[in-house]
């Protein structure tokens, strides 16, 4: 059956999220002819480039047709899909180019190198965040436990989709990873056979410290805690929407919940403040203690 | 034995494949008694997914005392440094756990089969 998915402005508030989700809703898994329409829409956000990518690779996956109406793209919308790469990726021949865009990136697999460049240099590394060589390192660091999560725990055949962006007035960077595969609430049940195990338990119990749902018997579940812990240092905010679960992390609370509507994978958008002087990292004063 | 943890691997100490890598050179040396070390000079992002495996691992069967005795990091930068001591306490209870689970199903089997 054809499908036109009215694309609206998309903003980065909870309803935004909804929007997005409900796309994913409409197209079902049934579609085989979708068409993109952006009459309604004046500005999208990086998590809508990456949820709306890795939707139009979702619907290919499954024998479907994509159509984007150029047509209907509104100037602005237009040149920021060319400038993040979004457009060049699929349907037009017109290459990105650099402005305050992060660009549209997909990983079909983990790649290391490229993933380690894209988050150092087009994410970081510009000269909108002042920003010391070891700081940029340890951000590095921390955000790949979101893309390893992904590749590990989501299993998915089409990868992991994100978008970025530098917000100058609010001094803060954004990044949104989204992955179409198995969310975490099923992954917790599956791994701790309580199939009612409500969502926000399982969700609660992901992000504690030592937990994961890795077979094979190597210890994990540090890296969540981790990042956890470096986004309430820099009063940024960590936001998971996987499922019918909700996850928000901040300097002042942690929030795990039920919520409407469903998105079968996980979608992650993290917010950093651009402020050197709120990367304190703590020093170990146990140096000379034993390691284990 | 010293290896050069940036010449195997590179500047960037990420992946699970990497961390098995390293695990794989590290472990019959520290079961055939000998010291080890891993010099991290040149690396310079981590993440636990790697320190799972390279090091997290060897506390399955290996106990602390010996790998304190063993195994030395050198040049490992204080982030590094963090991201290893998170993955060695979470690994050191990963592993209490799973003993203790063992044993439960020891006593189950044993207990099963008396029956």
């Amino acid at each position: 059956m054809s499908v036109t998915l009215n694309i609206p402005t998309v903003n980065d508030e909870l309803k935004d999220f909804d929007t997005l989700f409900q796309l994913w809703q409409q197209v079902g898994e049934s579609c085989s002819d979708v068409t993109f329409d952006f009459s309604k829409c004046f500005f999208l956000k990086p998590n809508a480039v990456a949820f709306l990518g890795g939707l139009i690779r979702f619907i290919q996956s499954r024998e479907g047709k994509t159509t984007i109406n150029k047509d209907t793209l509104n100037n602005k919308v237009k040149m920021n899909l060319q400038q993040n790469g979004f457009m060049y990726t699929f349907c037009e021949d017109k290459e990105p180019w650099q402005g305050n865009s992060v660009p549209y990136r997909e990983d079909a697999k983990q790649n290391k190198d490229g993933l380690v460049y894209y988050l150092a240099e087009q994410w970081l590394g510009r000269d909108w965040v002042q920003m010391g060589q070891n700081l940029r390192n340890v951000i590095v660091g921390r955000v790949w436990e979101i893309y390893a999560n992904a590749f590990e725990h989501g299993r998915t055949d089409i990868g992991v989709f994100s978008c970025g962006q530098h917000y100058p007035k609010l001094n803060q960077l954004k990044l949104t990873v989204v992955d179409f595969g198995v969310g975490i609430p099923s992954n917790v049940r599956q791994f701790q056979n309580k199939p009612t195990l409500p969502v926000d338990k399982a969700l609660e119990w992901a992000f504690q410290a030592g937990t994961s749902t890795r077979q094979g018997g190597v210890a994990g579940g540090v890296g969540l805690d981790y990042l956890k812990k470096f986004v309430k240092i820099n009063r940024g905010k960590l936001e998971f929407f996987s499922q019918d679960g909700y996850v928000a992390i901040d300097e002042n609370q942690e929030i795990y919940q039920s919520r409407q509507p469903f998105f079968q994978g996980t979608l992650v958008n993290i917010t950093l403040q651009c402020e050197e002087a709120l990367y304190i990292l703590a020093s170990d004063a146990d140096d000379e203690e034993p390691l284990f | 034995m010293r290896h050069d943890i940036h010449d195997l691997i590179g500047k960037t100490c990420m992946t699970p494949d990497e961390g098995q890598k390293v695990y794989n050179l590290t472990y019959p040396e520290l079961l055939a008694n000998r010291p080890v070390e891993l010099d991290f000079a040149g690396v310079e992002i981590f993440a636990s997914p790697f320190f799972n495996f390279a090091i997290g691992q060897l506390l399955r069967d290996i106990p602390p005392d010996t790998l304190n005795r063993l195994l030395k990091f050198s040049n490992l930068n204080s982030v590094g440094r963090q991201v290893l001591k998170r993955v060695i306490e979470n690994s050191k209870q990963y592993y209490s756990n799973e003993n203790t689970r063992k044993a439960v199903d020891e006593v189950v089997s044993e207990q099963a089969n008396s029956l």
